[in-house]
């Protein structure tokens, strides 16, 4: 083992400080991303649960955000047929997205909820793929509604109870798990009791989800996508599933407010932790600055010795991004129980991982300078 | 050589150093410092800590120097030994004129050729005894195998056998100090610089530690320059120049001097 290996665990306790500053500088660049990408998955639970391969919005789109067929237009009903002509698409349905007031009997206050719209024939396209035969045939008659178990207090019901949606009556007949929605509560209903209640658009689609057969790979999805935009002559483009959720997840990080507050908590992050850690990293080193001293006047370089200083500042990264990334587990943790959903994404993940290294690396390159108070001659007395 | 044990009349030398006698011209020295001088800012004012030293020392020699506190005996050590340039004078250490050469020269110089012991052990508090010793011979560049035989191999010359897999906080100031030894010996260096070796020590400790060194250093050969005001050190060197206000007082003081004082 190294001697900054061997020093940073041995002595950990001094390193201690510098490990929680990047810490938490990580979830200081992590948390709110996380909760703003889990917030935008909460209110896209079904489409990443479909069962569909591919997703069609409209030419113009660019992500999932900025209104119906991803902010470029509703995708119109003619487009369903030039799908259909390509041999591996088996099924399209539409998916659509509604909001609603829902009142619970005895509660003076409406709460504006997120409908979802589902199929609800076996293994239906839109169907999600964590709904069981059960909770399928919950929803399945009309005017039931499923909600999720964290928003039962907040909507103020109960499984079985009755309430008023968009001015009609619908009972509660189905309690789901893993559609938690921290700013309108999810609610699930059936194709047909939307027609019911008269909200169906039967021309205009706000996307559309495409099943292909023979599924064995990734490669055959992106195959069906790429011929389908080639037929699609301007007229609405394919998606897969991971390639829209980035899309989407890029598109809001970089959209104007939000993207500012990310910036400026990861400039925040990254000074706070480069402070804490390189005066930490000093410290250490200055307590054991005779015996870098003595090794000096053994005739170890200079340069050397700040090999083991930037090697040590390497460890207490990786030390940082471990510890950031427990503390971040525990938190989404707390946060999934408060009802606030959080979704990670690779891309921020590895952004942050670099950033903390970065740090080190970086708290380090300023630590050298105390190796200089390290003259042999001052040791001689 | 001289041996200092023997009862030799004293000499006072009015310093500084007379000019080369004839026997030492042309003789190959360990270590050949002429003209050292050293000043020191206190304050407002220059003190001149070393007012021009010379210092001849023959190979496998073990030398002592002695004189009172402040009288500028570490700072002629860190001079003859490449850790601070004097502000004139020449040190020719083992035929290499060591203030000619870069600092990074100086330092490959003594990681070639210097052994350390200072007062304090300067031990890492995270690594094991073993791991004190091999850490310099890792920046050498040996490698591991060798390194971990020559750790253990110096480490039981200091009869420190049964301490390879101690950490600092485990050993008493005897045995750390002699770790600090193994450190400075297991490269086998030609020089060895001391500095108050034995005065963190107790008594039994520090006779057992200079016999260590003196015993270590003779067997590899090895030329000692110790710094101390230990007068108890005296029956351990071959050679005791003592030093005062910045000058050689003697080159070869009687050992028997300092027991008086005693």
């Amino acid at each position: 083992m190294s001697l900054a290996l061997s020093t940073l665990l041995y002595e950990w306790r001094r390193y201690m400080a510098a490990v929680i500053a990047l810490a938490l500088a990580g979830v200081l660049m992590l948390a709110l991303s996380a909760m703003f990408i889990g917030i935008m998955q909460s209110f896209t639970a079904t489409i990443d649960k479909s069962r569909a391969q591919l997703i069609i919005l409209s030419a113009q789109a660019r992500s999932m955000g900025g209104g119906p067929g991803g902010g470029g237009g509703a995708v119109p009903k003619r487009v369903v047929p030039l799908i259909y002509r390509h041999p591996d698409v088996v099924e399209v349905q539409d998916l659509p997205n509604d909001f609603g007031q829902f009142f619970a009997e005895g509660k003076p206050n409406p709460s504006l909820v997120n409908i979802m719209v589902i199929d609800t024939t076996p293994n239906g396209v839109t169907l999600p793929d964590d709904f069981t035969d059960d909770m399928r045939r919950a929803i399945e008659p009309p005017y039931a509604v499923g909600i999720d178990v964290s928003s039962m207090k907040q909507l103020g019901v109960n499984l079985g109870d009755q309430a008023m949606l968009n001015g009609r009556s619908v009972r509660v007949a189905l309690i789901m798990d893993g559609y938690a929605n921290s700013q309108f509560p999810n609610l699930v209903m059936s194709r047909q009791t939307q027609r019911l209640m008269g909200r169906a658009n039967d021309n205009q689609f706000d996307m559309l989800m495409v099943r292909i057969k023979d599924v064995k790979t990734e490669k055959d999805i992106v195959r069906v996508r790429d011929e389908l935009n080639a037929m699609a002559d301007g007229q609405y483009r394919a998606w897969t599933k991971d390639e829209l959720s980035t899309a989407t997840i890029r598109d809001m990080m970089q959209e104007g407010i939000l993207a500012i507050i990310l910036g400026f908590m990861n400039i925040i992050g990254f000074v706070i932790g480069v402070v804490i850690t390189w005066q930490t990293l000093r410290g250490a080193i200055l307590a054991n600055i005779k015996e870098f001293a003595s090794l000096r006047a053994l005739g170890v370089s200079i340069g050397q010795l700040r090999g083991v200083v930037m090697e040590l500042s390497f460890w207490v990264g990786i030390l940082g991004i471990a510890a950031s990334a427990l503390l971040m587990v525990g938190i989404a943790a707390l946060a999934k129980s408060a009802n606030i959903p959080m979704g990670f994404e690779a891309g921020s993940l590895i952004q942050t991982g670099v950033l903390l290294l970065l740090i080190s690396i970086m708290s380090g390159a300023l630590t050298l300078g105390a190796l200089k108070k390290g003259e042999p001659a001052d040791l001689l007395k | 050589m001289i041996n200092p044990l023997r009862k030799k009349k004293v000499e006072i030398e009015d310093a500084p150093l007379p000019p080369p006698r004839p026997e030492e011209v042309g003789k190959r020295w360990a270590i050949e410092a002429r003209g050292i001088k050293k000043s020191f800012k206190a304050g407002q004012v220059m003190v001149d800590v070393l007012k021009g030293i010379d210092l001849l020392i023959e190979p496998g020699e073990i030398v002592l120097v002695m004189g009172p506190s402040g009288s500028g005996k570490s700072t002629l050590l860190a001079a003859v030994s490449g850790l601070m340039k004097p502000d004139s004078g020449s040190v020719i250490a083992l035929d290499t004129n060591l203030w000619k050469l870069p600092r990074r020269k100086i330092d490959r110089f003594r990681l070639a050729n210097c052994g350390f012991i200072f007062q304090g052990f300067n031990l890492f508090p995270a690594l094991t005894a073993s791991q004190q010793v091999q850490i310099v011979l890792k920046f050498m560049k040996q490698k591991k195998a060798a390194r971990k035989a020559a750790a253990e191999t110096a480490l039981k010359d200091v009869n420190l056998g049964h301490r390879l897999r101690n950490r600092p906080d485990r050993m008493s100031g005897g045995e750390k100090q002699r770790v600090a030894i193994a450190r400075a010996l297991a490269k086998k260096p030609k020089l060895i610089f001391a500095d108050e070796p034995t005065s963190a020590l107790d008594g039994e400790n520090g006779n057992v530690v200079m016999t260590l060194l003196r015993k270590m250093a003779k067997e590899q050969g090895a030329t000692v320059l110790c710094v101390t005001h230990d007068a108890r050190l005296a029956t351990f060197a071959d050679r005791i120049i003592t030093i005062e206000d910045g000058l050689i007082t003697s080159t070869n003081a009687d050992p028997a001097l300092f027991a008086h004082h005693h």
